[in-house]
C-alpha cells in the first residue's frame, strides 16, 4: 500500500469519447449516480471497450482529520483495512483478488484515504463484497498483534521512503513552514514514529467508527457494467450496512497568504544544495486556484519553463527545477518551487534568480505562448488520467468526494481553457508573490 | 453485516487477445507497426532502433544516453528553445528509453495533434543540432544525475548489484547512462560521431498506437520516409555472461535499513523454462501473499516489502530477491530469505500456480488497455526479437504450466548456496554478524563520494 508523495499535481490519464476543436477537446465520459439509503455515493461510468472493471472506494478522511499526537494514524489505518474483517481472513482481501486477476491497492493523503482495485468483470461480486466486508465489520476481526505487525510495515515504509533517503524529509519541512502546528496541513500523512507508537486498538475503534461510514464514502465502479447493473450490485452487497452520521470535517478557514518570508535552514548527507520555496495558495476549486496552477506550470514544469530556460539552460546554476501547486480542499493549498544547485553555486543565488523570474512574470503575465503550452500540456495529462477505467474511477472519486460532483471531470479541460493572461497576473499578485514565499534551504552536510 | 451473504464465486473471464498490428514499410526501409485503439486519443509514438548500448566506445559509455538527451534540444530548422517551444504547443510530450538492447525515442500527443507533432518527432531523431553547449550540459547533468543516484541506497544496491552479477567485462555489468569515468570522456564531436553512425532507417521501427483522426501511415511516409543515412553502422548485440559469486557490503555509516539484493544470472523470454519460472517468481516473491512477503512483512514486520524479480535481457538476464530491511533485522530477515528460497522440500503448489495463471491474465487487458500500453509491450518485443502474437502466446504457454514444471525450472535458475548478495547499510553494524552467519568472504566498500 502507497502513500503517494505527490508534489507534482499534473499527471494521469483514459478514454475520452468527444470532439476536438482547436485546442479544446470536450470530453463526454457518461456518470451515472446513485445514492443508498445509508447514505453510500455510488457512481457508475460504463465503457466496454475491454473485459474489465475498476473499482474504487474514496473515504472522505485523510491526515487532515488526524488529531493532536496521532499523526500518520489515518495512513496506518488503511494498512490495518487489509487485516481481515468478519469473513476475510488477514492478508486475504488482496490475496483473493490478486487470484482473480486484480491490481489492488489503496492510498492516504491529506485529505483522502482511498481503496481500490481492477479487475476482470467476472471479479465484480467478489471485489464488492470484500470491500462491504471490511466497511460492515472490520472491528470483528482487529486484534493487538495484526495492529502491532502493520505499525512495524509502516515505520519501515517511512524508514524506507523518508528516513533513507536523500532530502527525504523536505516534505515535512515544507508543511512545518506553511501552516501553523495545529492546522490540519501542518502535518505529513506519513506522521512521526512516536506517533505512530502511541497508536492503540481504541484508536482504531473510534477512528472506524467515526470515518468509516457509508455516508462518508463514494464507491466508482468503472468499465464493463451498464449503471443499473453496477447500482444493483452495489445494493447487494453494501445495503444492509448500518447508517451512520457523516463525521463533521476540520474547520480549517482559507489562511492569508505568508508574509515575514519565513525561512528554514537544514544539512544532511545531499549530493547537492538545494533550494525549496513554498507558498499558501487557495484551495483547490476555489477561485485563482486554476489560474495558480498554470503559473506555478508556467514558472517551472518541462522544458520550456521559465525556471528550465533560466537555470538549467541559460546560465546552468541548478541541476534540476521544477513548480508545480499541489491542490488541497481545506481552505488552502500548497504551491512549491525548487531548484537543485550545480557545483560552485548557492542556493541564495538559484533563490535570488527564481524571485527575479516570478517578478518578471507578474510584471508583464505570460505570454500568449506560454499560456497556450500549458493548457496544451494540462490537456494530454488530463487525457491521460482520464484514459484508463482505474484512474477514471479515481478522478470521478475525487471530484464526488472533494467538490461534490464528478462530472466535473468532463468539464475540467474546458474550465482551464477559459483562463487568460489577466487571470494568471490577477491571481498571482494575489497569491503569489515573492515576498509571500517561505524557503528552505538544504545543504551538504560537511564531514 | 447482519445478513451473510456467500462469497461470490468469480464469473469466468471473456476472451482477451493483445491487439493485432498493421504492418507496412516506408520508402527508406522503416518498419511500422500500427495500432488502431477506438477511444485512444493520446497517440504514443515509439521510434526503436536496434542499436545495442555495447555500440558505445568502452571509454566513452554514456554517449549514446547523453545524444538521446540532447535530440530534443533543437535542430537544424528550430534552434533550442524554439524546437521545445513548438513541441509542448501541441501538447506533445517527448521522451526517451535506453535499455541495453536498444534505444526508443518516444511521443505522447493528443491525437488531434499528431500530424504536426510527428513532423517534429521526426525532426528530432533524423536531424537534431547536437550542439556544443547543450551536449556538455547534458554530460555535467548526467554527472549530476549519478551523483544523486550513489546518494540513494536503493539506487546503490541495483548499480552495486548488477555490477557483481555480470561478468565485468560485460556492458550490462555498468550502468545504462554510463559511469562517471566514461561520461567524462563524452564530447560534442563524440555525441554527433554516435548519431551519424546509429541512427539511421535501417533495423528501425516506429510504433505508432492510438485513434487516428487520418491515415497514420501516410503520415509516418510524410515524416519519416525521407530519412536516409549511408553511413548507418550496425552492430551486434553483446551477450551478457555471469559474474563470479560475490557477496558485498556497501557502507553507509548511520543508515537506519539496509537495502539487500540477492540474486544471481537469469534466462530470458525465449528460454523454454520462461513461463514457468514467471510462475514460480511470482508465487516465491511477486504476489502480496508471496512466500517471501507473507513471512518477511505481514508476519514479522521487517519491511514494507520484499519481492523477488527476474528481469530478462535479449539474452540471458539477472534475478534478485530484494527489499528493504531496518538494521537490527537484516541479519534475522537474510537467514530467513535464504531458508524461504529453497523449494525442494516444499515445491510449488497447483495452488500457487493457480494464483500466478488467474493473475497476469487477469491483469493483462488492464496492462494493455491504453496506447501508451500497447506501443510500450510492442516496442519491447521489437528489441527482444519477440513475434507480434507474443503476449497472446506467452499467456497460453503460462496456463500450461504444471507444478512440478514451475518448480523444476526454479531449481534449474535458483541455486540458493550460490547467490551473489548485496547489502547497503551501516557496516559497523552489518559487516561482523553477516561474515558469521553464512558470508565469510564478505567484501566491505564505502559508498562513493
Amino acid at each position: 500500500m502507497t502513500q503517494p508523495q505527490r508534489l507534482a499535481r499534473f499527471g494521469r490519464c483514459a478514454v475520452m469519447w468527444g470532439m476536438t476543436q482547436g485546442a479544446l477537446t470536450r470530453l463526454a465520459y457518461p456518470i451515472a449516480q446513485h445514492t443508498l439509503e445509508n447514505g453510500l455515493r455510488v457512481i457508475s461510468s460504463p465503457d466496454h471497450i475491454a473485459p474489465s472493471i475498476a473499482i474504487n472506494i474514496w473515504y472522505d478522511v485523510g491526515s487532515r482529520d488526524e488529531e493532536e499526537g496521532r499523526t500518520g494514524f489515518a495512513h496506518l489505518f488503511e494498512h490495518v483495512m487489509f487485516q481481515g474483517s468478519a469473513h476475510v481472513a488477514s492478508g486475504q482481501h488482496i490475496a483473493l483478488l490478486q487470484a482473480a486477476g486484480a491490481v489492488v491497492n489503496a492510498t492516504t493523503w491529506f485529505d483522502r484515504t482511498n481503496y481500490f482495485e481492477t479487475l476482470p468483470t467476472g471479479g465484480l461480486d467478489l471485489a464488492l463484497w470484500l470491500e462491504a466486508d471490511r466497511m460492515g465489520t472490520l472491528l470483528d476481526a482487529l486484534t493487538q498483534e495484526n495492529l502491532d505487525n502493520q505499525r512495524e510495515v509502516v515505520k519501515e515504509e517511512k524508514r524506507q521512503r523518508y528516513d533513507n533517503v536523500p532530502y527525504g524529509d523536505v516534505m515535512e519541512l515544507l508543511n512545518t513552514l506553511t501552516f501553523p502546528p495545529d492546522h490540519p496541513y501542518g502535518h505529513t500523512t506519513i506522521g512521526s514514529m512516536e506517533d505512530l507508537d502511541a497508536a492503540t486498538l481504541e484508536d482504531v475503534h473510534a477512528f472506524f467508527r467515526r470515518h468509516y461510514v457509508p455516508s462518508n464514502a463514494v464507491l466508482s465502479i468503472v468499465g464493463d457494467a451498464e449503471p443499473d447493473d453496477a447500482f444493483g450490485r452495489a445494493e447487494t452487497y453494501f445495503g444492509n450496512l448500518p447508517a451512520d452520521a457523516q463525521p463533521t470535517k476540520p474547520q480549517a478557514g482559507p489562511l492569508e497568504p505568508l508574509s515575514g518570508v519565513p525561512r528554514t535552514e537544514t544539512s544532511g548527507k545531499v549530493p547537492a544544495d538545494a533550494l525549496y520555496l513554498t507558498w499558501r495558495i487557495p484551495a483547490r476549486g476555489a477561485p485563482h486556484f486554476d489560474a495558480l496552477d498554470l503559473a506555478f506550470s508556467i514558472l517551472g514544469h518541462g522544458q520550456t519553463s521559465r525556471l528550465h530556460k533560466q537555470l538549467i539552460r541559460r546560465t546552468e546554476h541548478a541541476e534540476s527545477t521544477g513548480a508545480s501547486t499541489m491542490g488541497l480542499i481545506g481552505g488552502n493549498s500548497f504551491g512549491f518551487s525548487y531548484a537543485r544547485a550545480r557545483d560552485g553555486f548557492s542556493p541564495e543565488q538559484l533563490e535570488q534568480e527564481t524571485v527575479e523570474l516570478i517578478d518578471e512574470l507578474i510584471r508583464d503575465g505570460p505570454t500568449e505562448d506560454e499560456l497556450q503550452r500549458a493548457k496544451a500540456q494540462f490537456e494530454r495529462h488530463w487525457l491521460h488520467e482520464l484514459a484508463r477505467v482505474d484512474s477514471r474511477a479515481d478522478a470521478l472519486g475525487e471530484y464526488a468526494t472533494l467538490h461534490g460532483d464528478p462530472h466535473l471531470i468532463n468539464s475540467r479541460i474546458a474550465e482551464i481553457t477559459a483562463i487568460n493572461n489577466q487571470d494568471v497576473q490577477t491571481a498571482m499578485e494575489q497569491w503569489f508573490r515573492p515576498e509571500q514565499r517561505a524557503a528552505l534551504i538544504y545543504r551538504q552536510e560537511q564531514s | 453485516m447482519s445478513d451473510l451473504l456467500p462469497r461470490p464465486e468469480i464469473a469466468p473471464a471473456a476472451v482477451w487477445t493483445f491487439p493485432a498490428p498493421t504492418r507496412a514499410r516506408l520508402s527508406n526501409g522503416v518498419e511500422l507497426m500500427v495500432f488502431e485503439l477506438p477511444g485512444q486519443h493520446v497517440v504514443s509514438a515509439h521510434l526503436v532502433l536496434d542499436v545495442p548500448l555495447n555500440a558505445e566506445g568502452r571509454d566513452i559509455e554514456g554517449v549514446a544516453t547523453i545524444c538521446a538527451r540532447t535530440l530534443d534540444e533543437g535542430t537544424l530548422r528550430h534552434d533550442g528553445d524554439e524546437f521545445a517551444e513548438l513541441l509542448e504547443t501541441e501538447g506533445a510530450g517527448f521522451g526517451i528509453d535506453l535499455s541495453l538492447s536498444g534505444l526508443q525515442a518516444i511521443l505522447d500527443v493528443p491525437a488531434s495533434h499528431l500530424d504536426r507533432a510527428l513532423e517534429l518527432f521526426a525532426e528530432a531523431v533524423s536531424e537534431p543540432s547536437l550542439a556544443d553547449r547543450d551536449v556538455n550540459r547534458h554530460v555535467q547533468l548526467r554527472l549530476a544525475e549519478i551523483e544523486q543516484a550513489q546518494a540513494n541506497s536503493a539506487q546503490i544496491a541495483s548499480i552495486a548489484f548488477r555490477g557483481a552479477v555480470f561478468e565485468e567485462s560485460r556492458r550490462a555489468a555498468r550502468m545504462n547512462g554510463g559511469e562517471p569515468e566514461t561520461v567524462r570522456q563524452v564530447t560534442p564531436e563524440s555525441v554527433a560521431a554516435f548519431h551519424h553512425d546509429h541512427f539511421g532507417p535501417e533495423d528501425t521501427t516506429l510504433v505508432l498506437a492510438g485513434d487516428f483522426p487520418s491515415d497514420p501511415i501516410e503520415a509516418a511516409e510524410r515524416c519519416f520516409g525521407s530519412w536516409r543515412n549511408d553511413a548507418q553502422r550496425r552492430v551486434v548485440a553483446e551477450e551478457p555472461a555471469a559474474g563470479a559469486r560475490r557477496t558485498v557490503l556497501v557502507d553507509r555509516p548511520g543508515a537506519v535499513q539496509a537495502d539487500v539484493r540477492l540474486g544471481g544470472f537469469g534466462i530470458d523470454r525465449l528460454d523454454p523454462r520462461w513461463s514457468a519460472v514467471s510462475i514460480a517468481s511470482y508465487a516465491m516473491g511477486g504476489a502480496f501473499l508471496s512466500r517471501l512477503n507473507a513471512v518477511l512483512r505481514e508476519e514479522k514486520g521487517f519491511t514494507y516489502g520484499v519481492r523477488m524479480n527476474f528481469g530478462p535481457l535479449r539474452t540471458g538476464g539477472s534475478f534478485a530477491v530484494q527489499g528493504s530491511f531496518r538494521t537490527d533485522v537484516v541479519v534475522e530477515a537474510l537467514a530467513i530469505t535464504r531458508e524461504l528460497i529453497k523449494v525442494d522440500d516444499v515445491p510449488f503448489t497447483s495452488q500457487e500456480v493457480d494464483d500466478a495463471v488467474a493473475f497476469f491474465t487477469g491483469v493483462s487487458p488492464l496492462r494493455y488497455a491504453t496506447a501508451e500500453g500497447v506501443a510500450d509491450q510492442a516496442a519491447t518485443q521489437v528489441l527482444a526479437g519477440l513475434p507480434d502474437d507474443y503476449v497472446d502466446r506467452s499467456l497460453a504457454l503460462l496456463r500450461s504450466v504444471t507444478p512440478e514444471a514451475a518448480s523444476e525450472a526454479y531449481r534449474s535458475v535458483v541455486h540458493p548456496d550460490d547467490l551473489t548478495l548485496v547489502v547497503v547499510g551501516d557496516a559497523e553494524q552489518l559487516a561482523d554478524p553477516l561474515r558469521a552467519t553464512g558470508f565469510p568472504d564478505l567484501e566491505v566498500r564505502a559508498a562513493a563520494d
